[in-house]
This record gives structure tokens, sequence and C-alpha cells, in this order.
């Protein structure tokens, strides 16, 4: 290998992508701290140094505590779901049952839409009066009767999903779930591939079912794959914005207001990006830590 | 004449353009409002043809993020319209153009402007917009419903309540359960934006979103919690008005299942659409201590940035329009120009007229410089109080802690 | 819990319901994108109908059709073109940035490689709303706001790109490279002909995950554009929206014209993108 100019050599190829590097992502991790030290509004030409100012306007601001704990809410409905629906379809797919490839598509699918594409479809599927989901539910409450089309027809059931404080969340999440299971599907299906056949087939030999081999063997080496799965879920949740953005705009009456969503309004509907750009960095500060609450406790133990 | 130093309008050389000069106009009115300033604007192009002014109509949803982006970082409009709260945020942050010396200059007389309007242009005692108009909400009663209910004066003509008494009378006669389910079809009145309704109401009992200095919230003040429990009683305890939620109040008036209802001078157009609908428009009732709607205005503003040279041609637009007002109230707007309320042709505007007599008493929202940050506190708690989705007193107080908190940030 | 192909496979009542489920699991995960499809081919009239009709009665394409008529408020051909530019433009410079970069930690030495990737690396975990903020001012500065040059170049320095390049690259067997270097060849030729030759599949499948990931992009695109005219088609289905609201059928065409790329581009390049996880090594 040669060795000669090496560190010259490096640094042509790593040129391009270490300017883009450095002006996109390393200086505005702390230039978006320096910012979130001042009373910056958009139209503002000198924008004012308030220190930590900000960072304590939010630890006291009430809105921001109904933010972070409806995005903790989501979190906690969509990554642990998520990710069993994820391992559930994971595993049907590794039976190999005929048409798997078409199921894998099926599964896949929802994933290369965009969140724009999503909101705008399942908004259509949650209207109260005209919307697919109440009408098959009301299907469900007129069972007998849905059976033999024509016979009486069902009623939707007229449940306003959007705009009651107590169901709009769990629409948001239902429709998120739908959304992300397939991507950390493929993720698990990688994992459960990996698994060693022999170890299973041995514990087939002692006569396990397989129920047991799936707790006894596959689950544990499945570990570090659950583990980055649900760091990057939670990662990924805690960072909610387009659904909620599009759908319910944080409504109604705060009930979807999630932190993300709350620091764009900050931003760019009430223009104060110093104080929005504090909001994103105690968001970080919040899930880097409940990240590394997450290694702590499921990390691998030998 | 006296010519006004103030430090402001532009100092910089104007060179001569060849051809007509651009002014680009950005505003957000969609609909039959955008129809009828194309037509000002079409007229003023004919009229003027060394100006040409490219209208620009952004709904109003994004038209201020569109805005502040343009003025912030390139490619603001050279005229556009701000609502009279925004105001303040603008000039506060230096983003509007002073005119004091082309008021000054003639053009446009101070004393022909009906003065809150007028007033709502300034900034610290200098001009930087020139009001369009007032929208006051106003009574919108369905004739038909009035006569069929006997609510009628002495030649005939249906008679709308003057105040709380009357229109509590009126309201529980035309309120109606035709079909015999139990539920009335036919309402005497309905509340359809809320913001409007309630500021209307917090006004006539001398409250308001925030005290007379706009310094501290009032929203939870013993007044306001009688305002808005007032509001609340209509529908709770009179029976004469439907719950606010999932309700098209406006459609119901609009179909004649609503008798009457409190809105801007601005859905009129909405209503002459509407075939077979005899409506009128009169004040609103006064339900509480003294008179006060709410109202709205827009106002002309220049970007602080703009040439000399299209300043000239904008202003030329902007007293256009303002000295063109009653074709702009035409389409269903009070203008702020007394020859033009004088006038015989705007007084035969029958809706218009009648919500300009209350031009004396109309109240803007607190025009201060967050008040885009506060104004989804106020939304929300009519919201909760209306709806039942908290306690009254409990919405309101949250609502006055997160106001207090806003302005003791500023 | 994998079988074996050449085994025989036990039919039992597990199965059976294990493959029900299966069958049922993919006709719920499908039947929103069907219902958006089958809105869209409605005539307006037939849209909103107590009891669901899953099949239009009569099928057509005015709502399509509807789409282009609106364009002087609505732009969709342009915001077609604009996505379909960006996403291209993209994806090629990652493919180029990164693969230039991965071969830098992957195969050459010099003082700080493993501390620089660790740096990238470590960027991966940082949310992207942090850095959303002064990346929208920095591209303020540059006077890119509202431009394509802002569409396009902050999106670049994909962490992810540089990872699963590396990764890949460093798979490779280094004999194929020290055979070029004995030839003579340099660094550059090295990497051009021999390495990114060998790196296809893995350049494919990053390919198509930046292509994707660009098309879809929202947040990025809804702030640092202001004119109609500049949004890409994520921005655009949403504010067609905000304006035609309850006209199902319509904003069901547009989502469709959306998302018809990214369903057409998945169908084709499916087996990269399924199997292409394998490739991060993430598993593990």
């Amino acid at each position: 290998m040669k060795k000669r100019n090496s560190n010259l050599t490096a640094a042509m190829f790593l040129l391009p992508y270490g300017i883009l590097f450095t002006v996109f992502v390393l200086i505005p991790v702390f230039y978006g701290f320096f910012v979130s030290l001042h009373k910056w509004h958009i139209l503002s030409t000198a924008p004012q140094f308030v220190g930590l100012t900000n960072y304590r306007d939010i630890l006291s601001d009430d809105l921001f505590r109904v933010a972070f704990l409806r995005t903790a809410y989501f979190v906690v409905m969509t990554a642990p779901l998520g990710n069993m629906l994820s391992l559930l379809l994971a595993v049907g797919l590794m039976q190999d049952f005929k048409g798997t490839p078409v199921y894998k598509v099926a599964f896949y699918m929802p994933v290369v839409m965009t969140v724009s594409v999503v909101a705008v479809m399942w908004r259509w599927l949650y209207s109260t009066e005209f919307g697919m989901l109440n009408y098959y539910l009301g299907c469900f409450a007129h069972f007998g009767h849905a059976v033999v089309p024509g016979l009486v027809s069902a009623q939707s059931a007229h449940i306003p999903w959007l705009s009651n404080p107590g169901t709009a969340m769990p629409a948001i999440a239902l429709m998120s779930i739908w959304w992300g299971a397939g991507g950390n599907m493929l993720i698990y299906l990688a994992g459960l591939k990996a698994v060693p056949r022999e170890l299973l087939e041995a514990a087939e030999v002692d006569g396990a079912g397989p129920l047991q081999r799936f707790w006894a063997v596959t689950w544990p080496m499945l570990r570090p794959t659950t583990l980055f799965c649900m760091v990057m879920s939670v990662i990924s949740a805690s960072q909610v914005f387009g659904q909620t953005y599009m759908l319910t705009g944080g409504g109604p009456y705060y009930s979807t207001l999630t932190v993300v969503l709350y620091m764009y309004q900050q931003g760019f509907g009430l223009y104060q990006l110093g104080y929005a750009s504090a909001v994103a960095y105690v968001l970080f500060v919040a899930v880097f830590m409940f990240t590394l609450l997450q290694f702590k406790l499921l990390a691998v133990k030998r | 004449m006296a010519f006004v130093v103030c430090g402001c309008g532009r100092n910089g050389e104007s060179t001569r353009a060849a051809g007509p000069v651009d002014v680009v106009f950005w505003n957000g009115f969609t609909g039959p409002d955008g129809t009828t300033m194309e037509r000002i604007v079409r007229s003023f192009n004919h009229d003027h043809p060394n100006i040409r002014v490219k209208m620009q109509i952004i709904p109003w949803a994004t038209y201020y993020d569109k805005l502040t982006l343009g003025l912030a970082y390139g490619g603001a409009p050279d005229v556009f319209i701000l609502h009279v709260n925004r105001f303040p945020e603008y000039a506060y942050y230096n983003s509007l153009n002073c005119t004091d010396d082309l008021v000054a200059k003639g053009g446009l007389d101070a004393n022909d402007f009906v003065q809150v309007a007028w007033k709502a242009g300034l900034w610290h005692g200098k001009r930087y917009a020139v009001p369009l108009d007032c929208h006051p909400i106003g009574l919108y009663y369905n004739v038909d419903l009035f006569k069929k209910a006997g609510i009628v004066d002495q030649n005939g003509n249906a008679l709308p309540p003057v105040n709380l008494a009357e229109f509590l009378q009126d309201a529980k006669k035309l309120t109606k359960d035709t079909n015999g389910d139990g539920r009335p079809d036919q309402w005497g009145f309905a509340f359809t934006w809320l913001r409007t309704n309630s500021y209307t109401f917090l006004g006539q009992f001398g409250t308001g979103l925030l005290d007379k200095d706009f310094r501290r919230a009032d929203i939870n003040s013993s007044q306001a919690k009688k305002a808005m429990g007032l509001m609340a009683d209509l529908v709770t305890k009179y029976k004469v008005c439907p719950s606010p939620e999932g309700q098209d109040a406006w459609m119901g008036f609009q179909t004649g299942k609503v008798a009457m209802a409190m809105e801007g001078v601005y859905m009129l157009a909405s209503l002459e659409d509407q075939k077979g609908l005899n409506f009128a428009g009169a004040v609103c009732p006064m339900f509480g201590k003294k008179h006060a709607v709410w109202a709205g205005s827009h106002l002309m503003v220049m970007p602080r940035s703009i040439t000399s040279e299209k300043r000239k041609a904008a202003w030329e637009f902007i007293t256009y329009l303002s000295d063109h007002s009653i074709e702009w109230a035409k389409g269903g707007q009070v203008p702020v120009r007394k020859s033009i309320l004088d006038s015989a042709e705007f007084k035969k505007l029958p809706v218009q007229y009648q919500f300009s007599k209350e031009l004396p008493y109309v109240v803007y929202e607190p025009p201060v410089v967050p008040y885009n940050q506060i104004v989804p506190f106020a939304d929300a708690a009519f919201e909760a109080v209306l709806m039942h989705v908290k306690p009254a007193n409990d919405a309101l107080d949250e609502c006055a802690r997160r106001v207090d908190k806003v302005m003791n940030r500023q | 819990m994998s079988k074996g192909k050449g085994r025989k496979r036990a039919i039992s009542a597990g199965s059976i319901i294990a493959q029900v489920a299966m069958i049922l699991g993919a006709i719920i995960m499908v039947a929103p994108i069907l219902w958006m499809i089958s809105t869209s081919l409605k005539q307006p009239t037939a849209v909103l109908t107590p009891q669901p009709h899953w099949v239009p009665n009569p099928p057509t394409l005015e709502n399509f059709a509807g789409l282009f008529t609106k364009s002087e408020e609505f732009p969709v051909v342009r915001w077609f073109i604009n996505s379909l530019f960006i996403s291209c433009t993209v994806t090629l410079l990652v493919l180029l940035v990164t693969s230039t970069a991965a071969y830098a930690f992957a195969r050459l030495q010099f003082k700080g490689r493993e501390v620089l990737f660790m740096v990238v690396v470590a960027t991966m975990i940082i949310p992207g709303q942090v850095i959303l903020i002064p990346v929208f001012l920095i591209v303020q500065k540059l006077g890119w706001f509202n431009t394509y040059l802002g569409l396009i170049i902050p999106g670049l320095a994909s962490a992810f790109g540089v990872f699963l390049l590396r990764q890949f690259f460093m798979t490779i067997p280094v004999e194929l490279e020290e055979a070029a270097y004995v030839d003579g060849a340099g660094p550059f030729t090295v990497y051009s002909r021999v390495i990114l030759p060998v790196a296809k599949p893995a350049l494919a499948t990053l390919a198509i995950f930046t292509f994707i990931g660009a098309w879809n992009e929202f947040v990025w695109p809804l702030i640092i554009t202001n004119d109609i005219s500049m949004r890409t088609l994520p921005v655009g289905l949403m504010i067609f929206q905000g304006r035609y609201s309850l006209e199902y059928g319509t904003v069901m065409a547009a989502a469709v014209l959306c998302s018809l790329p990214m369903v057409v581009a998945f169908l084709i390049f499916q087996k990269r993108i399924t199997e292409g996880i394998a490739l991060t090594g993430i598993k593990g």
C-alpha cells in the first residue's frame, strides 16, 4: 500500500465530504447552540444575547411541558408496539410461506411514502362522516348485519378521530405504526437470518417447541438488533413532526402538540429562532439521556 | 407646506426607468375579495400607464410566513397588506417604510380618515401604514324568519334586537323544534368565529384579552368571566344557540337554519350568492355594559428597503386604493374615509352602511408586538369555554397565565 | 425457526393460522394505499358515500386531469420536476462525496483516521431538528434561500452513506487493490477502476435509499423555499391539501402522483432495498 503522500491523498479524498460536513453538520451543531443563547427574531437585524434565559423560559413554559409529555406519550405508544409488529412481521417472513416476496413488498410499501402522502391518506381514512375506518368499526358493531350486505346498511361509528382531544394522538400513533413497521421489519429479518441454524436445530432435537426455541435461542441472539431498533425508534419517534403538523396542527386543544412541532411553531410561526433553537437542544439532551438509559437497560450482558 | 423630517424615506437616487415601474402587491384576499381587488388593480393599471401593479394573492394561512421570510431574506413585495394586529410586530423590527413625508406632501387628508383606523398606522408617533378599511362584525339576521316569528316593527319590517333583553326574547322565539325530535332544528343564534364574537362580548363588559395599558392579561378578570359566562349561557342556560363543536354555524345561517349570527362585513359576498336567503344587517346588540364590537383593519404598507422610484409608484397605488375604497366596500368592507362613508353611493350598500354605524365603538385586538404569540392562547381559551373542554374559570386563568408569561418576556 | 426448502413442510394448525395472519396483515397494510388509489379514480360525486365502494364505478381520470388545470396556483408539474431534479442531483452528488470519503476511511492511512470516522458516525444520532435552524441561517447567509442550491447542498453530508460504504469497502479483498498498485496505479485510479466497480451493489443500495430519502424530504424544503414554484412535491401536496381539503378525490389524485415514483422505484429496486439492510451490518 502506498504510504507516500498518504496524508495529502487522504485530504483530497476527504475534501468534498469534509467541507460539506463541516459547514452543514459540524458548525451548525455549535452555531445552533449559539443561536439559542439569543433573543433572535427572524426580522431582527441585531439579535440580543440573553445567555441561558431561553432555557430557563422553556423549563417554566407549561406549553413546552405539554409538548414534552405528548411526545413522550407518542413515543411510548409507537416504539414498543411498532417494534413488536415489525418483529412479528419479520418472523412471519422467515416462515418462507408461498407468497413471501409479495408479503415483503406489501409490508414495506408504506415506508416509501412521504409523510404528506401518509397524512393526506389517513386524514381521509379518519374522516368522521365518510372515513373508511369509522365505517368498518360500525360494521363491527353491527356484525351480523354486515355479514349479509344489503340487509341493513351498517352505520359509521362516527368517531371524530382527529377532532377529539382523547382520540387524536392515538389516531396519529396508529398511523405512524402503520407507516414505520416495514422499516424495522427488514432489520429484524436480517437479524433473524443471522441466527445460526445449528443452534435452532439443536434446540429442536432437544425437544423444544417453536415458541421455546424462539425464547431460548432466537431472542437472546436478537438482542443487539432489538437494542438498535428500539433506540432508533425512540429517537425517530421523539422527532415526530410531519404527522402532527399536517393532520392536526397540534390540536385539538394541544392534545397532539409535539416538541418538534412546538419548535417549528416557535421558530417559523412566531419567528423566534433563538427560543426554537433552545427547544431543539433541550429535546436533544432529553433523547440522548434516554438513549443512554436504554443502552444500560437493554445492552447485551455477557 | 411643512416637510416633516422624520429620518425616514429613501434618499437614494432614482434612475428613470424606460418602461412602466413594476409594483409588486401582496395580499391574502382569496375568493370574492380577490376578485374585487383584481378589478380595482386593473382599473389602476389602466389609469396609470407608467405604473404596473402586479398582484399576488397568498392565502392568509401562509401569507405571513411567506411575507416575513421574504422581508428577512429577500423577495419582499413593494406594497403589502398587514392586519392591524400584526402591524406592531413588523413596525417594531423595523421592516416597514415610514410614510410621514409622503402624507405631509398631500395626497391623503388625515382629517378625512376615521381616527381609530388612522391612528392604527402609527408606531411610536411615526406613520408606517395607511388603513384601507375597517371590518367590524355585525348582526346578520334572517328577515323571513323574523317576520314569521312576528318580530317586526310598526311597518311590518323585521326588527333586530338592540340589547340583551330583546336579544334573548327574539332568540327564544326563533329557536324551534319543527320536526318534533326533541332537538331544535332552527336556532335563534349561533356562534360563528369564536374569536370575534368573544372579543365583542369582552369589549362590551369593559374588558379584553389585555388590560387598558396592553401590559397584563385581563381575560380572567371578573368582568371577562361574566362575559364568557354569558356566552356559554346562551348555549346551556337560555338554549338559544347550539354548541359550537362541530357546527358550521355560518352554513346554518346561509341555509336558513339559524336566524341571527354575528359575523364580519367581509362575509357579505357568501350570503349574496345564497339564493332565497332574505337577510339584512344591523349593529350588534349590546349584551353588556357598553357598546363595543370586534373589528379588524387591513393596512397598506411598504417595506423599509423599497427603492425611491418604486416608492413613488407604490404610494400612488396606495392613495388610489384609499380614494377608491368605495369599490372595495362594495365587495363587503367598510371604508375608513369619512367622505366615502358620507356618500350616497356608500349609503346605498345596505349591510355595509349598517355595520359602519359601529365605527365609533369598534375594538381592535391588542396591538402589541407579541400579538401573534398570545392570540393562540386566547383562541384556545374561547374554544375551551364554549365547547366545555375545560371549566371556564380554569381555561381563562390558564390563558391569562400563559399570556402574562409572554408579556413579561418582552 | 427457519425451515429449509428441502424439508417437507408439516401442515399444522399453527402454520395455517400464521399464513392467514400474513394474508390479513398484508391486506391491512396495503388497504389504505388501495383506498387512496380508488378514491383518486372516482368521480367527485361518488367520493362521499356512507358506504365505501372499493371499485370506482365508473372509474375516471378527471381528478388527475384536474391537477393540471389548477396549475397556475398549484404548479404540480413544476413540483414534480423540482423533486425529480433535486432527488437525482442529490443522489449523484451523495454517491460521489461519500464514496471518496468512505474510501479514505477504509483504505487510506492518515493521521486521525479513526477519530474522524467516529466523529462522523457520532453525528448520526444527532436529531436533524437540532441543526435545522442553524443550517437555515447559514444557507440564508450564503444567499441560497429559496434556490435549488439551498435545497440540494445542505443534505449532501450523509453520515449514513459514509458509514455504509466504508463498511462495504472494508470487505473488498485487499489483493485487488494491491495488484493495481503494483501495476503502477495511483490512489484515484484504484478508487475509480477497482473499488467502485466492485462496490456496485452497495452504491446501488445507497443510491436508492438516498433517492427515496431526498424525494420524501419534507421539513427542509418546507422552510427553505418561499416561492410556490420552488416547492417540492411533498410540500406542494400539503399546500394543495390545504386548499382542496374537502375535495378528497382531487387530493388523493395529488397524493397518488406524489407517491407513484417512489412506489415504482421501490418495486423495481426492492431487492436492493430489502437486501441492502444486511450490507450495513446493523444487525450486529
